[in-house]
C-alpha cells in the first residue's frame, strides 16, 4: 500500500479563482493509497515547501503529487524539496490544475471536478512510479561557436578567457560581421571599426581560439557535452600558413571592377581579395566566379606575383570534425533588399519604392558605408547614381519590418536609433543639407536611447514625419517623395536627392538549414528558438546549443554583447562540471523482445535510436535489436508508441503507470 | 464637426455601427496601425477633409456619425491604391463601400450630394434599360443637379464623334434585372442580406 | 487551349461604353481580333456590369449584376474576353469574393435565382494577345511596325489592382502593355504616372477632380518625351482624350491674371510650358494599325484628340 501525499496549490488566485481548492484537497484524501491531502496558498514558497517536507517526514510519504502549475514551472522546485526530505525525487510529480484547467475554465464545480480527475492521474502514476537515478554523461571542455560576428567574437572570447578552448567559425572570408561594417555607433557615436578591430586580433591572438574563416558547418551528431561537429572548409585558393599577407596579389590582379559585398556592392574589389582592409585573418580569398584563371583557365598572375608561393588553384574543399561539449550560434542576420518580389520570403516586395530600380534610393547599411571613412566614399556622403551631394534626404523606417501582410510583422529594433544616427551623420557631413525622416513611432528603450533621438530632433534638426510613404518615382536627377503626415492630416511631397530605407532586419540565409543540422527550433521567420523567453533566453530547447545575438531576432550591439557574455556564462557553467547530471527520464529497449524492427529509429527525432548486435558467448551474431543512447534521449515517448512489440518503455511514464491512470478515470 | 470635442464613452461609441462595417467589408478596422500609408497615396486626399488613415482612426474610436457627415467617401475614387499598399491588409477601398452604402441606407447625412445623384442615377438606368445610356445619364445628372450649362460645349461634340448615343434601346431580358433588384430588396427586407 | 494548334476563341462581354463612348475601342478590338484570326463572339443580352456606382453604395448588387453577366456569358463557348478595365475588375472581383464568400455567394444566387458562373475564365484582352496569343507571334504578325512611336503606356488603376483579384500583372510594376508595344515595334517611354488615377467616373459628378488628376498624368507623359498614350479602359481614355482640351486650359496656360503676370513670368523662366497635344490610343487601335488594319476601319473619327498628325508624321497612315 502507497502512502501518497497531495499537496493542492491556490496560485494566489490564479487556482482558487475558478477551481474549489479545499474540495480538490478533501477528494484527494479518499483515494486509495493517498496517505495525507491538503491545499496551501503558494506552494512554492519557502513555507509551502516546508510544509511539503515535513509532511514526507510525519506521515511517512513514498510519494508526492503537488497540484499547481505546469511541471516546466516548478517540478524542479518541489522535486528538490523531496529529496531534502529524503524521498527520490522522481516520485513527485505535478498535477497540472493552473494552465490545463483553472486557467482555461469559467465553471467553477466543472473545473473543480476536472481538476480532481487531474489529480487522481497523477496519484495513480506515482503509486506506479520508480526511484530513478540522474543519468550521468561526461562533458568534454572545448565550445564550438558559429559566426564571427560580434556575437560569436565575444562569446568565444569570454569562454577562451575562462580557460576553455574555442572553435570558431565564419563562413565569410574574415571575421567581424555587419558590426565592422558600420560607421559609427549609436548612442555613443563611437567609431564602430575602432572598437570591434581590436577585439578581431584578440580573436585571431588567442591561444584558446581556433578560427576557421570561408568555413561552414557540415554536420552535427551528438548530444550535449559530447557533440561531433563536421566543419567544412571552403577551398579559399590561398595556403592560409604560407600567405604573409603582403597584398601583391590584390594590386597585380587584372580583374578590379567587381562589387564590393562589404561596401554592398558600392565599392569595388580584385578577384583576389580580403573584404576590408582590416580582415582577420589577413588572408586573401579568390572568388573562383570573377576569376578568370578558374573561368578561362588563362591568367595565373596573383599565383606569378607571390613571394612565397601561397596560391593554390587546385585548393578543395576540405572537411574536419571537432569534438566539443557546447556550441554557441551567433549566425546573426541580414538586411531585406528591397527587390522585385523575392522567392521564399515572407516579404512581398516593395514595388511602390521601385523594387530596388531607383540608384538614389538605398538601404540603411549603405548608408552605413557611405558614411564610413573605410567605405567607397572615403565618408562623403555621395549619392550613387551621380557621385553629387544630396541636399535632401529622406529616411523611410520600417521597410518590410511591421507590415505583418505585406512584409514581417516584427519590430526590427535597431533602425529607429540607426537612423536617427544617420540624420545626425549627415548633418555633420553636411551643413546645409536637410534629412526627413517619415516615422510611424520613435522606439528608443535604451539607455541613453530617447535622448539621442531628441539630440537628433531638437539640435541636428532632423525633420521627423510621423506618417508613411506611399510611392517614390524618379522625376529628372530628384526622387520625388509621396508621403502624408498624420498629425497634420496633409500630403507631404518632398523631392529628394537621397532616399534611405531601413529594410527589415530578417534571419540570416540558411538559417533553417542549419537549424535542421543542430536539431534546433526556429519560428517562422528562421529566428532561432530560446527555451524560454523571459528565464531560459539564451539556451535553446536542445540541450548544450546557446544562442547569441541577432540569430534569435532583431538585437542592436549592447543586447547582442550582453547575449554573448551570457551564453558563454552558460557555456561555463556547463564546463564547470566533468559528468553532467541529466532526468532519467528516457527510453529503455527490454532486449529479449526486441525483434529489431527499428521502427523506433526511423521515429526519434533526437537520433538518439542506435542498433546492438547481441552475440552468444561464441561471439556468433544473435540478432540486431535497438539501443536508446540515455545520453541523447530527449523522452518524449514517440519510440514507446510506434514499437509493435511494446518492447521500450520510458522511465517516468511506463505502460503499467498509464494503464493505471487512464482505468482511475 | 472636424474639431468638435470627442467625449469618449460606452454610449458615444458606436460599436455596432463599426461591426457593420467590418462585415460589409470584409476587413478589419482595428488592425490598422495609423502608419498613414494610405494617405500618403491616395490621389483624392487632397478633396478629403479626414484623409483615409483618419476615418479608420474615427471607426476605431466608434465615430461612425462623424464620418459620414463628411464628404470624404463620397471623394473616394476606388482606385484601390490604399488597399494594394497597406502594410495590414486593411481593405480601406472595401470600408469605403461599406460606408457609402450605410451612408446611402440612411439616406446620406452627407454633404457630397453630386456623387450620390450620380450614383444614383446610374443605378436607375441599369434597372430601367439594363445598360447605361450615357447621354441620359448626363443630361438628368445636369437637370437634377442643377447644372444646366455644365460639359455644355462636350455634349454635341461628342454627339457628333458618335460618342453618345442619342437613342437607346432596352435590353430584350430587362425583366430578369428588375427581378434581380426585387429579389435583393426582398431579401433584405426579410433581414437575409445587410 | 495551346495558341497556335487550333484557333483561338472567345466569348466577349463589351461593356457599355464599347457601345457608346468607347465605340472605337469596340470597334478596333473586333478589327484586330479578326486580323489576327481570333474568333470573338459576344454573349447576348448581357447588362451592365455595374461598374464602379454599383460597388459603391451596393456590393450585393454589384456583385449580383457581374455574376448574372458570367452566368449569361456560359451560353457561349471560350473565356470570357473583356477589353474595358471596369468591367475586367469587376468581373473578376466577383468572382473572386464569391469564391472566398460562401455566405455573400448564396446571397447572389438567391438575388441571380441561379449559379453563379465562378469559373469561367475572364481574360482581359492584354492577357489575350500577351499571353494566349502569344508575344512573338503577335510580332510575327505586324505588317507595319510602329517604328519610331514613343509611348506613354497607361494601366490606370484597375488592371492590376487589388493584386489579388486582378492577376494579370505586378501590381506596383506591371510590363504587359510595355511587352506589347514593343512586339508592334513602338517605343515604351518609361515615365511616372502610368498607374496614378485619372479621377475615374468623377467625370460626371466632379470633373474638376478629373481635370487635376488627369493634368498630373498628362504632364508627366509629356516629360518623359511621348508623343502619346495608351489605354485599356474606355473611361481612362474618356478623362485623357475628351478632356484633355479643358485640363489645358485650366492648368497648362501660363497665369494670364494680373498676379501672373508680375510674378508669373519670373517664377516660369526657362523652357516654355510643355503644351503638346497627346493622342490617346487604345491597346487595340494600335495593334490592329500593326496588324495593317486600314485607319480608316479603326475609329479614328470618334477621338477628340486627333491622331491623325502624329500617325501621318510617323508614316503610319
Amino acid at each position: 500500500m502507497s502512502r501518497i501525499g497531495v499537496f493542492v496549490c491556490h496560485c494566489g488566485e490564479n487556482i482558487s479563482r475558478t477551481v474549489d481548492v479545499e474540495q480538490v484537497a478533501r477528494a484527494a484524501g479518499k483515494i486509495s493509497g493517498v496517505a495525507y491531502a491538503c491545499d496551501y496558498k503558494y506552494m512554492c514558497s519557502d513555507p509551502g515547501q516546508n510544509l511539503l517536507k515535513k509532511a514526507v517526514s510525519e506521515h511517512k510519504l513514498d510519494g508526492v503529487v503537488v497540484a499547481a502549475c505546469s511541471p516546466r514551472m516548478h517540478e524542479k522546485t518541489f522535486r528538490k524539496a523531496a529529496s531534502a526530505a529524503g524521498l527520490n525525487p522522481y516520485l513527485c510529480d505535478m498535477a497540472n490544475i493552473r494552465e490545463h484547467c483553472s486557467w482555461v475554465h469559467e465553471d467553477k464545480k466543472l473545473a473543480t471536478s476536472k481538476a480532481s480527475d487531474i489529480v487522481k492521474l497523477m496519484v495513480e502514476r506515482v503509486k506506479k512510479g520508480k526511484s530513478l537515478a540522474p543519468i550521468t554523461v561526461p562533458v568534454t571542455k572545448r565550445a564550438l561557436v558559429i559566426g564571427g560576428g560580434i556575437a560569436g567574437i565575444q562569446a568565444a572570447l569570454d569562454i577562451a578567457d575562462a580557460g576553455h578552448q574555442v572553435v570558431l567559425v565564419e563562413r565569410e572570408p574574415s571575421i567581424g560581421g555587419h558590426m565592422a561594417q558600420l560607421s559609427e555607433t549609436f548612442p555613443t557615436l563611437d567609431c564602430s571599426q575602432c572598437i570591434m578591430t581590436p577585439k578581431m586580433v584578440d580573436v585571431a591572438n588567442h591561444p584558446n581560439i581556433t578560427l576557421h574563416t570561408f568555413s561552414e558547418v557540415e554536420k552535427v551528431e551528438g548530444y550535449i557535452g559530447n557533440f561531433q561537429v563536421t566543419l567544412k572548409h571552403k577551398a579559399r585558393s590561398v595556403n592560409e600558413s604560407k600567405c604573409t599577407g603582403c597584398g601583391i596579389c590584390m594590386t597585380k590582379c587584372p580583374k578590379k571592377k567587381i562589387p564590393n559585398e562589404f561596401d554592398q556592392g558600392h565599392g569595388l574589389r580584385t578577384a583576389i581579395y580580403v573584404p576590408f582592409p582590416q580582415a582577420v585573418p589577413n588572408t586573401p580569398v579568390i572568388d573562383r566566379e570573377n576569376c578568370t584563371m578558374f573561368q578561362s583557365g588563362k591568367c595565373g598572375v596573383c599565383a606569378k606575383v607571390c613571394g612565397p608561393g601561397a596560391v593554390d588553384y587546385q585548393q578543395e574543399d576540405r572537411f574536419s570534425v571537432e569534438a566539443v561539449g557546447a556550441v554557441v550560434v551567433a549566425t546573426g542576420f541580414k538586411l531585406y533588399s528591397i527587390d522585385r518580389k523575392p522567392e521564399d520570403s515572407p516579404i512581398q516586395g516593395y514595388g511602390e519604392f521601385g523594387y530596388g530600380a531607383i540608384p538614389d534610393v538605398i538601404d540603411g547599411m549603405t548608408f552605413e558605408r557611405l558614411a564610413s571613412a573605410s567605405g567607397p566614399t572615403g565618408g562623403k556622403i555621395l549619392r550613387p547614381s551621380d557621385g553629387k551631394e544630396p541636399k535632401q534626404v529622406v529616411f523611410i523606417q520600417c521597410v518590410g519590418s511591421r507590415a505583418r501582410e505585406k512584409g514581417i510583422s516584427y519590430c526590427s529594433k535597431v533602425c529607429c536609433m540607426y537612423t536617427a544616427k544617420h540624420t545626425m551623420l549627415y548633418h555633420h557631413k553636411v551643413h546645409d543639407g536637410q534629412a526627413y525622416v517619415f516615422f510611424m513611432d520613435a522606439r528608443t528603450p535604451g539607455k541613453g536611447y530617447d535622448e539621442f533621438w531628441r539630440r537628433a530632433v531638437e539640435e541636428e534638426e532632423a525633420v521627423y514625419i510621423r506618417g508613411m510613404v506611399s510611392r517614390l518615382y524618379q522625376k529628372g536627377e530628384k526622387i520625388v517623395v509621396m508621403g502624408s503626415d498624420i498629425q497634420v492630416g496633409v500630403q507631404v511631397e518632398i523631392e529628394a536627392d537621397l532616399v534611405v530605407l531601413a529594410t527589415a532586419v530578417q534571419a540570416q540565409d540558411g538559417a533553417d538549414q542549419l537549424a535542421q543540422k543542430l536539431g534546433i527550433s526556429y519560428d517562422k521567420y528562421n529566428f532561432y528558438s530560446e527555451a524560454h523567453a523571459k528565464l531560459k533566453p539564451v539556451e535553446c530547447a536542445t540541450a548544450g546549443i546557446y544562442l547569441a545575438g541577432a540569430c534569435q531576432g532583431p538585437k542592436d550591439i549592447p543586447d547582442t554583447v550582453s547575449q554573448a557574455s551570457a551564453a558563454a556564462a552558460k557555456v561555463m557553467t556547463l564546463f564547470s562540471k566533468d559528468q553532467l547530471e541529466r532526468d532519467p527520464v528516457v527510453a529503455k529497449v527490454n532486449e529479449k523482445y526486441c525483434v529489431g524492427c527499428l521502427a523506433c529509429k526511423k521515429v526519434c527525432p533526437y537520433g538518439a535510436v542506435e542498433e546492438k548486435e547481441i552475440r552468444d558467448r561464441q561471439g556468433n551474431l544473435v540478432k540486431v535489436v535497438a539501443y536508446v543512447n540515455p545520453g541523447v534521449c530527449g523522452g518524449c515517448g514517440t519510440c514507446q508508441a510506434t514499437c509493435p512489440s511494446k518492447s521500450v518503455e520510458l522511465d517516468g511514464y511506463t505502460d503499467e503507470q498509464i494503464m493505471a491512470m487512464i482505468e482511475s478515470l | 464637426m472636424k474639431n468638435k470635442l470627442m467625449h469618449l464613452s460606452n454610449e458615444t461609441m458606436n460599436v455596432g455601427f463599426v461591426k457593420k462595417v467590418e462585415a460589409l467589408s470584409g476587413s478589419s478596422v482595428r488592425r490598422c496601425f495609423q502608419c498613414g500609408k494610405c494617405s500618403a497615396g491616395c490621389p483624392m486626399s487632397a478633396f478629403m477633409e479626414h484623409p483615409p488613415n483618419r476615418i479608420v482612426r474615427l471607426l476605431q474610436l466608434g465615430q461612425g456619425q462623424r464620418v459620414l457627415a463628411g464628404r470624404s467617401i463620397w471623394y473616394c475614387a476606388s482606385c484601390e491604391t490604399c488597399t494594394t499598399r497597406c502594410p495590414n491588409k486593411v481593405d480601406l477601398a472595401g470600408i469605403m463601400d461599406a460606408l457609402r452604402k450605410l451612408s446611402w441606407d440612411a439616406d446620406g447625412p452627407s454633404k457630397e450630394s453630386y456623387v450620390q445623384l450620380a450614383n444614383r442615377l446610374f443605378i436607375e438606368n441599369i434597372r430601367t434599360y439594363g445598360r447605361q445610356y450615357e447621354l441620359r445619364l448626363g443630361a438628368a445628372f445636369n437637370m437634377k443637379s442643377g447644372q444646366f450649362l455644365k460639359d455644355l460645349m462636350l455634349g454635341p461634340k461628342l454627339i457628333s464623334k458618335g460618342k453618345l448615343k442619342m437613342f437607346h434601346s432596352k435590353n430584350k431580358n430587362i425583366g430578369e434585372i428588375e427581378a434581380i433588384f426585387k429579389r435583393i430588396e426582398e431579401m433584405r427586407k426579410k433581414g437575409e442580406a445587410l | 487551349m495551346t495558341p497556335g494548334k487550333k484557333r483561338l476563341n472567345y466569348s466577349y462581354y463589351p461593356g457599355c461604353s464599347l457601345h457608346a463612348s468607347g465605340r472605337e475601342y469596340d470597334i478596333s478590338t473586333r478589327a484586330l481580333f479578326k486580323a489576327l484570326n481570333v474568333g470573338l463572339k459576344e454573349v447576348p443580352d448581357w447588362f451592365c456590369c455595374g461598374a464602379t456606382p454599383a460597388h459603391n453604395v451596393d456590393e450585393l448588387l454589384s456583385l449580383s449584376l457581374c455574376a448574372k453577366n458570367l452566368s449569361l456569358a456560359e451560353q457561349v463557348e471560350g473565356d470570357l474576353a473583356v477589353a474595358c478595365a471596369a468591367c475586367f475588375s469587376r468581373l473578376k472581383t466577383t468572382q473572386h469574393h464569391l469564391k472566398e464568400d460562401e455566405e455573400k455567394r448564396k446571397q447572389v444566387e438567391t438575388a441571380i435565382a441561379g449559379p453563379a458562373a465562378l469559373d469561367k475564365p475572364v481574360k482581359h484582352i492584354l492577357e489575350i494577345l500577351a499571353r494566349e496569343f502569344g508575344l512573338s507571334k503577335l510580332e510575327e504578325s505586324v505588317k507595319k511596325p510602329l517604328l519610331g512611336l514613343k509611348v506613354a503606356s497607361y494601366y490606370g488603376c484597375l488592371l492590376t489592382r487589388p493584386p489579388e483579384v486582378p492577376e494579370l500583372d505586378d501590381c506596383e510594376d506591371p510590363s504587359i502593355m510595355e511587352d506589347i508595344l514593343r512586339a508592334l515595334g513602338a517605343e515604351p517611354v518609361k515615365w511616372s504616372h502610368r498607374m496614378e488615377c485619372c479621377g475615374a467616373n468623377f467625370t460626371l459628378s466632379r470633373p474638376g477632380v478629373v481635370l487635376k488628376l488627369s493634368n498630373a498624368i498628362l504632364e508627366s507623359a509629356r516629360l518623359a518625351g511621348a508623343d502619346c498614350i495608351m489605354v485599356a479602359c474606355p473611361l481612362c481614355h474618356g478623362n485623357l482624350d475628351i478632356r484633355q482640351k479643358e485640363i489645358k486650359d485650366a492648368y497648362g496656360a501660363p497665369d494670364s491674371t494680373l498676379f501672373g503676370n508680375i510674378f508669373g513670368s519670373e517664377l516660369q523662366q526657362g523652357a516654355p510650358k510643355d503644351q503638346r497635344d497627346l493622342p490617346v490610343f487604345y491597346i487595340t487601335q494600335l495593334a490592329a494599325l500593326a496588324m495593317g488594319v486600314p485607319s480608316g476601319n479603326l475609329g479614328f473619327e470618334s477621338v477628340i484628340t486627333d491622331p491623325k498628325p502624329l500617325l501621318r508624321e510617323k508614316q503610319l497612315l
